[in-house]
Order: structure tokens, then sequence, then C-alpha cells
């Protein structure tokens, strides 16, 4: 008897011990499952919001480096993960939750405003929302495209896809583009989420958010090609003769003739706009591009994931090293007219980077840890 | 080039690319891509899983002679590692014999397991790590991911909902343990083994709970190969008490006396019977060829001793060899 019992308890001891730690191997052989998240900045007023990857609404003032207010904690029951940048509109900012949830917050007093949906939550959401006309708009992995009223968080109408949808909408001309993993690349109507145009088919998932230049869409997809789409009815303008090495996940930038996409294959493509041909042969940055560039004046910045951030003057398509923050980056840059700012998620961190030198302005540390 | 990129570039992105050709053939189906690749790959892995079986299968039966050793020598350290070597020599066998080709199969099994994690990808951080071991020359790979993770009523890239995968995980390696685990008449190895049998299983399914039901069906189909292996090997080894071990038990209950031999298989000498057995020294084992044939030759000789039928039964005997 007293050997059962022991045996029993030894028994116990050791089904805890393994159940600790096998996870935790499993872990170490490449099973982590965990999403973790990494939301760009958002420029707004003299004030830049993001998410922080500990689940808050961080904003921070511009011009003092200071936090507006104490991060705003969004939901204690289930720590928001949050990848996409937050939208700005209407006076409060929008984000949007891998946990399911869209959170509206008035950026004055950092108080939530509204929750979407109420009650539960949608299946997880990686597309940023984006605010227009007094909707907000974004994508889930339910493979539905929603429009909420910005006011009140209420849904104005949903429209499905044919499967799981991660890309950002871009909105112009009262008509919503958005691609999907079902390999489509789909023209809603904002007024009502119906299709504008067939649904234009590619051979691979589209995640890359698009852009709007000239009556024409372009976007990345992971069969390797850039798209050019003629934005009134869907017809195909070009697809890029070059082939890159691996999936466009984020979203391309277009200045002085040329749109420049940067791609998991660690390069950054240029092409003509009007014909889809390489410009000149692709930058090579060593490092997979998987942060959304961004545009000022005739600068292109990107960022890799080793942590180096570049800039590629757009006139002369001549690129350099602006900085090696040596922190890996996954969210989208933003700037405004004296900074480029870039959310690191080695160590959870905020560098403004000075545009031209590269100079970190400032830094602030985002994790509470 | 760290021992990362290695095992990338040898093992893990050769088999994550694999899987998702492989997956275009299958009619996009993953869940028979993971049946099928987990059948490829165990069938490749055949000769060194069966050599291991073998090896396990006959310590288990040098095992008792081993435990007399420790008995007579365990406090004479070198004495006991001569004498340990000296049964080893005689017996043919190499101690390492089971490990090795565990430690060969096991980097495959692990690239394999971690393969299928890998292009059941949900997150934005696993699709681009996924994004890192895709090869450039197949353009296929690129269109097909993310596959579809579809299966029966299984979405594979998630738990179980119904709980039915922990289960059938739990059982099968349960029949899996069970097979090779010996019995034995020692309440403390009895107890030890009783652990063993049910922890495995106990752990998994609960793991199960928790892991992509992809992950589940590997488990599923690489329990259900091992098992018919192991028949092929053993039998159905502690899985079917044979008429003898339930004679003999009923036997000994009846007598009132401690439950000694049921001596099933060479795995599951008692170590009651082991004492007798040593005391008829080494001579079992004999040095030449065919370690089945001086198992049984032993075990013949036990039972001429002790007055019982021959150790195995008809349905614990190695079907092949």
């Amino acid at each position: 008897m007293r050997i059962r019992n022991i045996s029993l308890t030894k028994t116990l001891l050791l089904l805890l011990v393994l159940l600790t730690l096998i996870p935790g191997t499993l872990g170490c052989l490449g099973t982590r499952t965990v999403p973790i998240g990494w939301s760009g900045g958002t420029i707004d007023d003299g004030n830049i919001f993001l998410g922080s990857m500990e689940g808050t609404l961080v904003g921070i003032d511009t011009s003092t480096h200071t936090r507006l207010w104490v991060d705003v904690t969004l939901d204690d029951d289930d720590q928001p993960i949050i990848y996409g940048s937050p939208a700005t509109g209407n006076g409060l900012v929008y984000l949007a939750s891998y946990t399911g949830k869209i959170f509206a917050v008035n950026p004055g007093s950092g108080v939530i405003r509204w929750v979407y949906p109420r009650t539960d939550a949608l299946d997880p959401i990686v597309s940023a929302p984006v605010f227009h006309d007094g909707k907000v708009y974004f994508g889930c992995s339910d493979g539905k495209v929603y429009a909420l009223d910005a006011d009140t968080g209420d849904l104005a109408w949903e429209a499905q896809t044919g499967e799981q949808v991660w890309a950002t909408p871009v909105i112009a001309n009262d008509t919503l583009y958005i691609g999907s993993f079902d390999k489509k690349f789909y023209a809603l109507n904002t007024s009502d989420g119906s299709t504008k145009w067939e649904p234009f088919q590619t051979e691979g998932a589209i995640i890359s958010p698009a852009i709007i230049y000239n009556d024409t869409v372009y976007f990345g997809s992971f069969d390797r090609h850039i798209y050019a789409l003629d934005a009134t009815n869907g017809s195909l303008k070009w697809q890029s003769e070059v082939t890159a090495d691996n999936w466009f996940w984020t979203s391309p930038v277009i200045s002085n003739g040329n749109i420049y996409a940067g791609c998991l294959d660690g390069k950054i493509y240029i092409l003509d706009v009007e014909t889809g041909t390489e410009v000149i042969p692709a930058i090579d940055l060593e490092s997979p591009v998987s942060s959304s560039p961004v545009l000022s004046d005739n600068t292109a910045f990107f960022a890799s994931e080793d942590g180096k951030v570049y800039v590629i003057d757009t006139t002369t398509n001549e690129s350099r090293l602006l900085n090696d923050l040596e922190e890996k980056i996954n969210a989208a840059l933003c700037a405004d007219d004296e900074a480029v700012y870039v959310h690191t998620q080695t160590n959870e961190s905020l560098f403004a980077l000075n545009k031209q030198t590269g100079v970190v302005m400032w830094k602030l540390e985002l994790s509470s840890k | 080039m760290s021992i990362g990129a290695i095992w990338d570039l040898i093992i893990l992105s050769p088999m994550i690319n694999g899987l998702i050709v492989l997956s275009h053939y299958l009619f996009d189906n993953l869940g028979l891509t993971i049946i099928a690749l987990t059948i490829i790959i165990r069938g490749l892995m055949y000769p060194l899983s069966l050599r291991q079986m073998r090896s396990t299968r006959d310590m288990q039966a040098l095992q008792p002679k081993l435990n007399e050793l420790q008995k007579k020598y365990g406090k004479q350290k070198e004495k006991l590692a001569a004498e340990q070597q000296r049964l080893y020599k005689e017996s043919g066998l190499n101690p390492l014999g089971c490990a090795v080709p565990m430690l060969i199969q096991l980097p495959i099994w692990i690239a394999l397991f971690q393969s299928i994690v890998r292009v059941l990808a949900t997150t934005p951080n696993q699709f681009l790590a996924l994004s890192q071991h895709l090869y450039s020359s197949w353009s296929a790979v690129f269109s097909l991911v993310p596959l579809n993770s579809q299966f029966l009523w299984l979405d594979l890239a998630v738990p179980d909902k119904i709980f039915l995968l922990p289960l059938v995980v739990g059982g099968t390696m349960w029949v899996q343990q069970k097979m090779v685990l010996p019995t034995t008449g020692d309440p403390q190895q009895q107890a030890r083994n009783q652990m063993m049998l049910w922890m495995m299983p106990i752990m998994f399914a609960i793991l199960t709970l928790q892991f992509p039901s992809g992950l589940a069906l590997y488990w599923i189909v690489s329990n259900i190969i091992s098992i018919a292996m192991q028949y092929f090997v053993t039998g159905w080894g502690g899985l079917v008490k044979s008429p003898d071990t339930k004679k003999t038990t009923k036997t000994k209950k009846q007598k009132g006396s401690r439950p000694s031999a049921p001596a099933i298989s060479p795995e599951s000498a008692e170590a009651a019977e082991t004492i007798s057995v040593q005391k008829e020294g080494t001579d079992d084992y004999g040095k030449s060829g065919d370690k089945r044939q001086d198992s049984r030759r032993s075990s013949s000789t036990r039972s001429g001793t002790t007055g019982k039928k021959p150790r195995r039964s008809k349905g614990n005997h190695p079907k092949r060899r």
C-alpha cells in the first residue's frame, strides 16, 4: 500500500515536471505558436500612437517625447496582441487586436470609448484598422471585411471573402481595396460592402496592403509578383516581370514614377509604375523586409528584420544605411517632418531617428518589465 | 554557419518543402500529407527502428542477469562493471545497441515534428518564420502556402475541439508502451513500470489538448506504426497475458505467495524468476549468432528448472527476425 502511495506521488510529480518541461522543450524546437504583435506607429497632431507588445495603447508627445497618459490597458481579461498600426479620426484612436476586438480610445484622456464586438470576440485580426468618412474598416481572419460606425462602434456592414483577410484595406473614391488568403483581390463599395468588380485572381495569398496611384491599385502577392490593376474595373495593367525570391508581405510605396516594394527575400524591388519593369536591380538588404516602409519627401525609408534602417533617394535610387539599431524590426515605420519612428521588438522600444543623419534623437523603452 | 542554420539547411527545410509539395499531389489535403509523410519517414527509418526494437528486446531479456550481478557485486563497482562487460560480451550484446539507432532517428523525428508545426503556421510570426524555409527555385511552394488545414472534422492548425484526438493519442501510446514494458514480480519495479505505462500517454493526451491537431495526427500515425513494428518484433508483448502467465499467476495467488513469473517475453522477465535463472549460470546466453534462439534456449532451460512451460507464449513470439 505504501509502495503504491509513493508510486502515485512520484507519478504525479514526474507528470507535473514533464508537463512543465516538455512544452518548453517543444518551444525550443520551433513549435512556439504564440502570437507576439508588432504594431507600427501612427502620427496625429504631434502625437504618436502605437500598440505595445504588452497589449496596451501607448501615446507619446513627439515634441517632449513623454507619454500622454499611463499606457491604456485595453482588455484586462484577454491581453490584446496588436499587429496593425492604429488609425486616427473623428477624435478617436482605433486599434485592432489579434484577440478579435476593435478598440476606440479617446486620445485626450486615454479612456476607451467603445469596443467591438461588445460581447465575445471575432476571429484574430491582423489587419490594421482604417478610418474613412465616419467609418472604421478592417479585415478579419474569419474571411470578412468589416465596416463599423466610427462614433459608436456599431456594425455598418460586413463582406465575405473566401479565406482569412490579414491585409489592411486601402480606400479611394468610395472604394475599399483589399486582398485575401483566397488569392483574390477585392474592390468593395464603402457604402454597403458590395463588390465593385469581379475579384482579381492571383496565384498566391495576398497580405500586402495595396497602394493607389493615378487610378491604379498596386499590391504584392505570395506568388512573388507585384500587380497593377485598373482601380475602376479591376483589369490587369501589368504583372511584374521579375519574380522575387520570397513573398511580398508589406505595403509598397510610390515616388517619382517608381514603385518601391520590400520583400521577405531581403530585397527592395524598384519597378516602373507604368510598365512593371525593373528600373534598377533590386537592392539587397540581406535580411527580410517585413515592416511597411514610409515615404517622406523624396526619401523612402525601409527597415530590415535584423534592425537596419535604410533610406532610398527616390530621385536617384541611391540607397544608404541610416542606422543599425541591432534590434528586430517587424513593425511598420512612420515619419513626421523631423524623424522616422521605429518600433523595435527585441527590447521593445520606440526610436526616433533623424531623417537625414540617422542619429537617434530619442528612445523610449515601451516594455514595463 | 551555426548549428541551427545547418540543421535548417540539411534537414528541416527539405522536409518542409517536401511536405508542401507532397500536399499538392495529395489533393491539397494536409491531413493525408501528414499521414503519408509520417509513413514515408518511418518507412525509411524502418531498418534502424527494427534494430532498436530488437536490441531493446534482447537487453530486457538480459536484465534479470544484470539485476543479479547488481545484487551480487553492488558495492564492488569495478567488479560489477567487469562482470557486466563479461555478460554483454558473452551474450553478444552491445549496451549501446538500443541507443545508437534511436539517436540516429531522433533528429529525423524532431525535423518531421518541426516541419509539421511550421507548415501549420497560424500567426504572422509563424508565417514569417516559414517563409525563410521555402525554396526560391520551387515556385509552387510559395503559392501553396497557406495550406488547407481542414481534415475530416479537424482544423489541423488548432487543437481538436471535440477532444477525441487526445484520447486516441493517449490510447495508442498506452498500447505501444504496454507492448514494450516488461512485467515483473518485483513490486517496486512493477510500480515503476506502471508509472511509465500511464505517465507518457496521459502527458501526451494533455499536450494534445494544447497543440495543433496536425501534430496529434502525426503522433497517432507514428504510434500505430510503432505498434505494428513492435508486433512484428515481439508480438503483442505485455498487452496480452499468455496462458502460462495467467496460469502461473493463478497458481501463485492460490498459494498465497508473491507472484514471480509471468515471463511472457524476453522483455518481461520477472525479478523472482531472474534469481532462479541466474543461479543456473550465464551459459544460457551463448556466444554465437541468433540471440532469440539463445533466449529461447535459456527459457527452455529455465522451464526445465522451474517445471514451467517455455517462457514465450505463441502470441509473444517475434513474428519475424
